[in-house]
């Protein structure tokens, strides 16, 4: 039971760290090697929250609000002409993230920060104490996942957004303002990441390394769940499970490299990963 | 990639007044190779400020020798490449005079060659995992022999511990303290239940965590690498709700306070804490507090051998009457320094004895000592040195 929960709530953090950078790569098919950076810069919204007074939850519009607009600015500035160059953009996001990780030193210095706790506390669940953050993640996963899923389905961005992703000639041809759906996409991705940034605080220190540990697992995932929400729950939930078996029952060492491993046997066995889920 | 450390080393803090250069001699340099960035960062501005402090005071006091003293600061990035980068800049670019510094123990056992061919004396001022020996090294900080048996004599002894589980960051220092203490545990009649690893950037205890609740020990021992994985563990198990006994040897009274709420009840074992009740001690806090002001940052077990073995190394070149690192290293074993831990002498095959202090970290972030062993002895560290 307790390896079912760990499996569930590993599975419901990984979502929630690799969903920012999964809007970003389905819609815009680029890899947004800054990933790590958005994280962090969400983290230090709580950092930045927690100094003004701010109730640590308030943190979580604010990461969202800071991080769609850095991630307007940048996508404006950096992204837009590197659509048709993608190993290019890989060079220059993975600099980007560079660039924002000095600012973060610079502005707070490398020490560990520590930020007030969104939720404490265990709770009795199925005779277990069980984390109550980490089943509160559980609930944020689904909150991200289906707000993503509605974004995408019900909402005329959406529309247009899938409608850029199948043929963005047509979709140009046909009056979408493919540049701005662009622009809307990398902003809400962006957002997502500096959300996730905020939920990752309780679990870890913030320092301005932090979005590094992340940033290769949640890439992985993306490149296993292609361009889809669901392949994604569907891979946090494979790869969570190995990483979480690995650990308790092999070594917890070789359970950090599991989803680095796993990723690599999928694509090779199917190039297209888990995106026909 | 190298350029933090370029710019860290650039950063030559000259303290030395130009006045008082007497006989035309240049100043001492003493190269401090520190992780300013990585797992050390948040302890390393403390042991910078240490060493500051240390230099200040002897140059206001005429230096040694006549000469002024210098610090050359560089980032080792608290690893072993940075490390390489940082002593190789320092003993053959600034060709330094002695190196003192505190590092983690992967980026000393890279720097060891370097030192070795570069025949600097290098006094390592962080507790580590015990048994490194070099003929250029001396230690003035405490190894597991000193650290871990107040601990575990006092969970056995006072909270009626007989099982033990055991975490730790992979890498030199964390395998080398658990190991220690499950032999010590089990010389003294305790049970280790469960030993487990996570890599050094590791950031997801979860699994560890669950195994420590399923084996329901009656105590927990944590060596993790310090700053960011000691955090981020201390942070899960508490969300976990694990409420053991929990001794942590990789934690400081400053990392204690930032950590708040979630650093509450851990205890410690230390070879300094702010709260020693000595003269020397006070006059060194005052000193602290009056150089750096607000700036200061609380002095700790890593930052005070710093500034001792600044001492230490200048009452080692005043016997030998020069810099020459022969007759340094031979002085150095044989001289002592009175300082806010108390006479420091490094005379244990290249390791010092030391008092130990057992404390508590309480509600507001202070530490409390719980009991005090005097003088421990390091134990046969480098039995093949002379």
């Amino acid at each position: 039971m307790l390896i079912l929960l760990d499996v569930v709530t590993t599975a419901a953090i990984l979502f929630i760290v690799s969903a920012g950078l999964l809007a970003i790569f389905g819609v815009l098919k680029i890899i947004n090697f800054a990933h790590g950076a958005w994280l962090t810069v969400g983290a230090y919204c709580a950092v930045v929250a927690a100094r003004l007074g701010l109730n640590p939850w308030a943190a979580l519009p604010l990461a969202f609000a800071v991080g769609a607009a850095l991630g307007t600015v940048a996508e404006w500035l950096i992204i837009r002409p590197l659509y048709r160059r993608p190993l290019d953009a890989i060079l220059a996001t993975w600099g980007l993230g560079i660039v924002i990780g000095q600012l973060i030193t610079l502005a707070f210095g490398r020490d560990v920060q520590i930020t007030p706790n969104l939720l404490g506390g265990t709770v009795a669940l199925f005779g277990l104490d069980y984390s109550l953050y980490r089943l509160f993640a559980v609930l944020a996963a689904v909150l991200i996942g289906g707000s993503c899923a509605a974004l995408l389905e019900g909402t005329r961005l959406g529309l247009k957004a899938r409608a850029v992703i199948m043929n963005e000639a047509l979709a140009r041809a046909l009056g979408i303002d493919t540049a701005r759906v662009r622009l809307a996409t990398f902003a809400i991705g962006a957002g997502l990441s500096a959300l996730a940034g905020v939920l990752l605080t309780p679990l870890t220190s913030v320092d301005p390394n932090m979005g590094v540990a992340w940033l290769i697992g949640a890439f992985m995932l993306v490149m296993v769940a292609g361009g889809s929400f669901a392949a994604l729950a569907v891979a946090c939930l494979v790869f969570g499970a190995v990483q979480v078996l690995v650990s308790t029952f092999v070594s917890p060492i070789l359970g950090s490299i599991s989803v680095a491993v796993l990723a690599a046997v999928v694509l090779r066995i199917s190039p297209r990963g888990f995106a026909r889920a | 990639m190298s350029k933090s450390m370029l710019l860290s080393s650039a950063l030559l803090i000259a303290l030395a007044a130009p006045s008082a250069h007497a006989a035309g001699a240049g100043p001492i340099t003493i190269g401090v190779p520190v992780g300013l960035s990585g797992a050390n960062s948040v302890v390393a501005p403390s042991v910078v400020q240490a060493a500051e402090l240390a230099v200040d005071e002897i140059n206001a006091h005429g230096g040694v020798l006549g000469r002024m003293l210098a610090l050359d600061v560089a980032d080792d990035a608290s690893g072993a490449a940075g490390a390489q980068k940082a002593f190789d800049s320092l003993v053959y670019g600034k060709k330094v005079d002695v190196l003192i510094s505190m590092e983690t123990s992967a980026a000393r056992n890279a720097a060891l060659p370097i030192v070795s061919k570069g025949k600097v004396p290098y006094i390592y001022t962080s507790f580590y995992e015990g048994h490194s020996c070099n003929r250029n090294l001396f230690v003035d900080a405490w190894v597991p022999e000193q650290q871990v048996p107040p601990i575990v004599d006092d969970f056995i002894k006072d909270k009626g511990a007989k099982t033990f589980f055991l975490i730790g960051s992979d890498y030199a220092f964390g395998r080398g303290m658990l190991s220690f203490a499950k032999s010590y545990i089990e010389k003294s009649g305790g049970k280790v239940v469960g030993e487990e690893y996570l890599p050094m950037d590791g950031s997801d205890w979860t699994s560890v965590i669950s195994k420590l609740k399923t084996a329901h020990p009656d105590a927990v021992i944590t060596s993790t690498a310090g700053g960011a994985p000691n955090v981020t563990l201390t942070k899960q198990m508490r969300a976990a709700g694990v409420a053991l006994p929990y001794a942590n040897l990789a934690v400081d009274e400053g990392t204690a306070k930032s950590m708040g709420a979630d650093a509450t009840g851990i205890f410690l074992s230390a070879s300094y804490v702010t709260g020693i009740d000595t003269a020397a001690n006070k006059a060194f806090l005052a000193a602290m507090a009056k150089k750096f002001g607000a700036d200061e940052k609380t002095p700790n077990d890593l930052s005070v051998p710093e500034y001792e073995a600044v001492y230490l190394y200048k009452a080692a070149v005043e016997k030998a009457g020069s810099t020459d690192s022969a007759k340094v290293l031979e002085a150095l074993p044989t001289v002592s320094f009175d300082g806010p831990r108390g006479t420091i002498r490094m005379d244990k095959q290249h390791h010092a004895p030391l008092t130990m202090y057992l404390g508590q970290v309480q509600g507001d972030g202070s530490v409390k000592v719980a009991s005090t062993f005097k003088d421990v002895d390091p134990g046969a560290q480098c039995p093949n040195l002379k």
